[in-house]
């Protein structure tokens, strides 16, 4: 009996397809677009709910990996893949510094792996402007290995070069100050005595953009025994951090880990761990990332389902009658999946843009963190994670045209149609 | 116990629970150390511990006089630092720097005015720099500002996305009523009567989603601090469902509710019966 029903079913697809065309797959479209703007206004309604509900998805994709992706790339930028702190510290996260650092330094450097090793060092002072003092942030920093700044104007400094001094934009513009001229940096200030403990009269030799440093941050560099001599730390020859760069990215684990062993009283992390350590202190951000990303999924799937629901319960005289003529179970289903689909790909293509537009808003919002490095940025797209969000939000928007296509492919076709004619 | 605050960190206070040998030569420091750095290292008040600025030289030996519950911070609990407390004079010697502070706190007299007498101090300041504590509490406070403007930021597309999935809810839930305004309409109910029973029925509606709302997210708010006050170990509240936020929340929805059953219950009752029946 039911292969009868099948059969029937056919045929009439067939009569149908040789009479008004056939039911093929460019046609279905159409056919769901038409169904759609039979109910303008809830449709209108429909794809502004998906498009504000895939623009907070596709946010949410972009914040839930966005800044440990921006800040692997940041660490990773100059290649240098392993980084050394003071013991259970990150980089540049305390005062506090690492003793012996050429001692250190030939320690690192004797490993097969490794091709270059860096001191960096990170302290307050101050440049005198007139009768004032500018607070400023200083870099102690070695010119042939170092991966925290970009010449934009003038020279490098050289090695051996412990008159020369590199400022940012924003101290540059400060004192009008260009390669050439020259500038007083002093340390330690004595309240009581009201002088200061080192004062160094450096020239300056170029204008670079420090990778580090938050929007405006006033910054100087200068060769490593120069800012060790400001901050007074040059004869327990400290520094802050060593960068290290191995010949392979594959090796920096490894080395990380050989250096770890002959280095037991320092913190000695590849990037990979670092953007690790990093992720759990915004272990926030993700986890509101996926709360909020499910609840947007959620109403899609609600939406989609609950509207596709009513339009079919309202369109079942319709779907009785084309049963009725031949039209097969099959068919219905497609459409009306069909119909679910095409909200959500329209809903799905308005979201991206708008989350487009969101994200760099948001984006905006998170990245005046007080500290936070300018190169650092939240919302970070990543093909992967866009492809797999594209079709989480397809797949979801198929999902939640199923129950409704049931409902229309179990319609009782004389039940429904004895019911319209009453 | 008044003194500086050291940061003592995860890795860095191994070593002091390894290095737990009676010093002799030199008379121990007395520290508190906070309630879970004392769980981690499992130490107790009278225990001695060696402390030290780098983790190779750790040769000065401490006593524990006291175990104290640090104000709960939320600047710095996603650190997961440690703290333990000296006296100042100690702290300054174990650091190399003796007489060197990083900050002052001053008492004015009362009728002074903060701003004025910061002004006073940084106009002979050499070194230093004197602000009101109303400014450095605005200064510190910039972190929570930055995640209180990306919460509303955030809390604006919910309310655009819940809005707009409440209007369309309200839309089908009044055009489902197609048939019942037609049969209404057949037997002589006026269109007010029709309208106003619709509308009545949005309101209705929208109220026990309200409660139902408001009900889920006291639920989400008490699931939500559980969970990051143990994640935390912390005693901080992170999410507060204030009565200001239950009125703006059930006030939206009714109003968009009734705006909703409003819109749909209009259409429906200018419509041809007949139309509505499905014989129009």
């Amino acid at each position: 009996m039911s292969g009868e029903r099948g059969q029937t079913a056919r045929i009439g697809d067939r009569a149908l397809s040789s009479a008004f065309g056939p039911l093929t797959a460019y046609r279905l479209p159409l056919t769901a677009v038409r169904n759609l703007l039979r109910h303008r206004i809830r449709t209108a309604l429909a794809i502004a709910g998906i498009t504000v509900s895939t623009a907070m998805l596709l946010d949410m994709v972009l914040l839930a990996g966005g800044i440990e992706r921006s800040f692997g790339r940041l660490l990773l930028g100059r290649g240098f893949q392993i980084r050394i702190s003071p013991k259970g510290t990150l980089p540049f996260d305390t005062d506090a510094t690492i003793p012996d650092a050429t001692r250190v330094r030939r320690i690192v450097a004797a490993d097969t792996a490794v091709v270059a090793v860096g001191p960096l060092l990170g302290t307050s002072l101050y440049l005198r402007m007139g009768d004032s003092l500018v607070t400023l942030f200083g870099y102690g920093v070695d010119p042939t290995a170092q991966a925290n700044y970009q010449l934009e104007s003038g020279q490098d400094l050289a090695p051996g070069d412990s008159s020369g001094v590199l400022l940012s934009r924003p101290v540059a513009e400060r004192l009008g100050a260009s390669a050439g001229d020259t500038v007083t940096l002093v340390s330690r200030l004595d309240p009581e005595a009201a002088v200061a403990g080192v004062e160094r009269r450096l020239t300056v030799r170029g204008i670079v953009h420090w990778l580090y440093d938050y929007k405006g941050q006033p910054s100087v560099g200068a060769l490593l025994p120069v800012m060790q001599d400001l901050a007074r730390l040059r004869a327990a020859d400290r520094v802050s951090a060593l960068i290290v760069k191995v010949r392979r990215d594959k090796d920096a684990d490894a080395t990380a880990a050989r250096l770890r062993t002959a280095l037991p009283m320092l913190e000695v992390n590849s990037v990979a761990a670092l953007v690790s350590r990093f992720r759990e202190r915004l272990v926030y951000f993700r986890q509101l990332s996926y709360i909020l990303g499910s609840i947007s999924l959620i109403i899609t799937v609600l939406l989609v389902s609950v509207l596709m629901t009513i339009t079919v319960n309202e369109r079942l005289g319709e779907i009785a009658t084309l049963r009725a003529i031949g039209i097969s179970r099959r068919s219905i289903v497609r459409d009306v999946m069909a119909e679910g689909t095409i909200l959500t790909l329209v809903g799905g293509v308005l979201g991206v843009l708008l989350g487009a537009a969101t994200a760099r808003y948001l984006d905006r919002i998170l990245t005046s963190f007080p500290g936070l490095p300018a190169a650092i940025s939240f919302f970070v797209p990543e093909s992967q994670s866009l492809a797999l969000a594209g079709a989480v939000l397809l797949a979801t928007g198929i999902l939640a045209g199923v129950y409704p296509a049931l409902v229309a492919a179990r319609a009782a076709i004389a039940e429904t149609l004895r019911a319209e004619a009453t | 116990m008044a003194g500086m605050e050291a940061t003592v960190r995860a890795g860095w206070v191994v070593p002091l629970l390894l290095i737990t040998a009676v010093a002799k030569a030199q008379q121990p420091v007395s520290i508190a150390i906070e309630r879970r750095l004392a769980e981690r290292l499992r130490v107790q008040v009278g225990d001695t511990l060696s402390i030290g600025v780098d983790a190779g030289a750790t040769d000065r030996k401490a006593i524990v006089s006291a175990i104290y519950e640090p104000a709960p911070d939320p600047a710095a609990i996603t650190k997961r630092e440690y703290f333990l407390r000296l006296h100042l004079p100690d702290l300054a010697a174990l650091l190399g720097s003796p007489d060197r502070v990083e900050r002052f706190a001053v008492a004015l007299k009362p009728g002074v005015s903060p701003a004025a007498a910061a002004e006073r101090l940084n106009q002979i300041a050499f070194g230093f720099r004197a602000s009101p504590s109303r400014d450095i509490a605005t200064e510190s406070s910039q972190t929570f500002r930055v995640v209180s403007r990306f919460h509303q930021a955030i809390a604006v597309i919910s309310v655009v996305a819940s809005g707009i999935f409440l209007l369309c809810m309200m839309l089908l839930k009044v055009e489902e009523r197609r048939r019942d305004a037609a049969v209404m309409r057949f037997t002589g109910i006026s269109r007010r009567t029709i309208f106003a029973a619709l509308l009545l029925e949005a309101v209705l509606v929208s109220a026990l989603g309200s409660v139902f709302g408001v009900a889920l997210a006291l639920g989400a708010s008490l699931v939500t601090n559980l969970y990051y006050q143990r994640f935390f170990d912390t005693s901080l509240v992170f999410s507060v469902v204030t009565p200001s936020i239950v009125r703006f929340s059930v006030l939206l929805s009714l109003g968009l509710g009734l705006a909703a059953g409003a819109i749909a219950a209009l259409r429906l009752v200018r419509t041809n019966p007949l139309i509505l029946w499905g014989r129009g």
